[in-house]
């Protein structure tokens, strides 16, 4: 505690230690960034949506957290109107090598390959049922991918007796989140040499949005493996 | 009160969905169908531009729409009041069509095209010049001229644009009213009679690759003629015309020396085509930073892509600048791809793509792409 008031007087001025006492009262803030980063642990993580910024003012906390330090906003943390906090978590899987422009087009390149299939299936559909059945946004359809490929359970390998049981359990929503996009990429990453990634991973996308495909099986193939494996799961608390 | 509120309800509704015009015929378009999006036949497409005449992506999204729509804009309506009004006795009129990328010079360029294909011209078009000149395949056909000491030809793309100037032409050329002037021989055996349709030349250039280019020659000085003549009116349209003054083209003759634009056959061809010793037609060339490399792209002005000599071989023309989307087109861009299915979403969104594009015509498609 000494600490932070020691880092607060070096950047504020002696005199205005007024706001200091609101800052004490803060809940300790978790960090977003992966590693530490210049900025103590008492900044503010932004607040860059324009809805949450409406949120904090129509439940008048605007004013307590108003005077207090705030770390810069990254670059994927837009108020932009299609900003997706998905989008950005799967762009930043398919990069490589830190070279995000690239992730990112591929991956708008998906979109727009998957805009253009469904967009034609639309025109092609005779009734109207049919067409209200389609479903032409690309992002809802990355969501929809995503929820069907989470898993629900996990194998844990588990050593009891010199022998190592494949041991099922629950999964913590972050690693399910994980292990969804983990495995639509690597499925569209088993492709012919002559397919491009942007047209896979449109296929991969689409498949698992309406529940088939390689993806969905694997999960599938999880699931299985765990109500196999039943008898073991006392091994995770004996 | 009643008759009030509809009246501003019909109003409204008419805002909103009026982005299209019924007026299917270039010739008709006037202000009132500024920013308004006409629909071609598909048939007529078919005709006119199965060869090359649309950009890539506006085919792709020709396919993607079902439908191929052109938007009636400032620069093709200036340019049809022009040659209207132009005296078709007087020597041809240039029209230069710039802009920047992405701006629609070719759309702009189709537009006319299918005017003056309603209008019954003659139409001389070149889809692409650096197709001829820049784009180099694998399998890129090439020999010495025979006619022309020290020239190149390329048989291959000029019996390529003798298909296409065929399938553009096919009414005027069916009718064989167009006749040759003067006897041509090709070789011992292969001779076009004075007097036999042009339909015949343009076939024996199809059917004997070999004198593809000198056939291409033949037809623009017998079209020249024709018009001087007054048996037909011709409408030249070349886009990317700037590539035929690039100093350099990327072909090399197989003893490895670097072919200049001048020295390919195809090129005096189109050259005789743009000087304004004829009349009874009109020119519309554009010049488009794209068909220059990466590294000659500074400005969009034609003093710059079409060089001193280039310049000077136009001089004097009318420039007509393609600009951005003005306002008024941006929203009715935006009423189409909405009713397309190609933009969707909440409304602020048109307010950040417009800001994000910067009005861009080609850049607000791409960006709308992954939306």
């Amino acid at each position: 505690m000494a600490n932070n008031i020691r880092n607060i007087n070096k950047c504020i001025p002696r005199n205005s230690l007024s706001y200091i006492v609101p800052r004490l009262l803060t809940v300790q803030q978790y960090r977003e960034y992966a590693r530490p980063t210049s900025f103590p642990d008492f900044f503010q993580n932004p607040i860059f949506r324009k809805e949450d910024q409406a949120q904090l003012i129509e439940s008048a906390e605007l004013p307590k957290i108003a005077a207090l330090p705030v770390r810069p906003p990254a670059v994927y943390q837009t108020s932009s109107a299609y900003h997706d906090p998905l989008v950005t978590k799967v762009i930043n899987h398919v990069m490589e090598m830190g070279k995000k422009q690239m992730a990112r087009n591929l991956v708008e390149k998906a979109f727009e390959n998957i805009k253009r299939s469904q967009i034609e299936r639309y025109h092609l559909a005779s009734t109207p049922e049919a067409k209200a059945k389609i479903e032409l946004d690309p992002k809802k359809i990355l969501h929809k991918a995503v929820e069907n490929a989470k898993p629900l359970l996990q194998l844990q390998p588990i050593k009891r007796g010199g022998i190592t049981y494949q041991v099922p359990g629950p999964i913590t929503e972050k690693r399910s989140l994980f292990l969804a996009i983990k495995w639509l990429l690597e499925a569209t990453n088993e492709k012919e040499r002559t397919v491009h990634f942007p047209e896979q991973f449109a296929w991969e996308l689409l498949d698992a949005a309406n529940n088939t495909g390689k993806v969905v099986k694997r999960k599938q193939d999880l699931h299985r493996q765990c109500e196999a494996n039943r008898a073991y799961a006392h091994y995770r608390w004996q | 009160m009643l008759s009030r509120n509809w009246r501003h309800l019909c109003r409204r509704y008419s805002q909103a969905v009026n982005f299209r015009t019924t007026e299917n015929s270039p010739a008709q378009h006037n202000d009132k169908q500024e920013g308004l999006f006409y629909t071609i036949n598909p048939d007529l497409c078919k005709q006119l531009f199965a060869h090359g005449g649309f950009p890539r992506s506006f085919m792709k999204q020709t396919k993607t729409f079902t439908e191929t729509a052109i938007m009636v804009r400032q620069p093709a309506l200036d340019l049809l009041a022009c040659i209207k009004a132009s005296d078709m006795s007087q020597p041809v009129i240039r029209y230069v069509l710039y802009g920047e990328k992405g701006t629609g010079k070719s759309i702009t360029l189709a537009h006319l095209l299918h005017y003056a294909h309603e209008e019954g011209f003659l139409i001389v078009h070149v889809p692409w010049v650096s197709e001829w000149l820049r784009r180099v395949p694998r399998h890129k056909e090439m020999s010495n001229s025979q006619t022309h000491e020290g020239f190149v030809d390329l048989p291959l793309d000029a019996a390529a644009w003798l298909i296409h100037f065929k399938s553009q032409n096919q009414t005027l050329l069916k009718s064989g009213e167009l006749k040759t002037s003067k006897q041509y021989v090709w070789s011992k055996r292969e001779t076009t009679e004075a007097g036999s349709p042009l339909a015949a030349l343009v076939e024996h250039g199809i059917s004997r690759v070999k004198y593809a280019c000198d056939v291409v020659d033949a037809l623009i000085d017998e079209i020249k003629i024709l018009s001087n003549a007054k048996q037909c009116k011709t409408f030249v349209a070349i886009d990317g015309f700037n590539s035929f003054f690039y100093p350099l083209t990327r072909l090399n003759t197989p003893t490895k020396r670097k072919v200049k634009p001048e020295e390919v056959t195809l090129t005096t061809s189109f050259m005789k085509i743009t000087t304004n010793d004829w009349n009874n037609g009109a020119v519309v060339v554009t010049a488009d930073q794209l068909a220059f490399p990466d590294d000659h792209q500074e400005s969009y002005l034609p003093r710059y892509l079409l060089y001193k000599k280039g310049f000077e071989h136009l001089d004097p023309f009318v420039p007509i600048e393609v600009g951005r989307y003005s306002d008024k087109e941006f929203i009715s861009c935006v009423n189409y791809y909405r009713d397309r299915l190609w933009l969707r979403g909440p409304p602020e969104i048109e307010a950040e793509l417009k800001f994000t594009s910067a009005s861009n015509p080609y850049r607000f498609m791409e960006q709308c792409a992954p939306l």
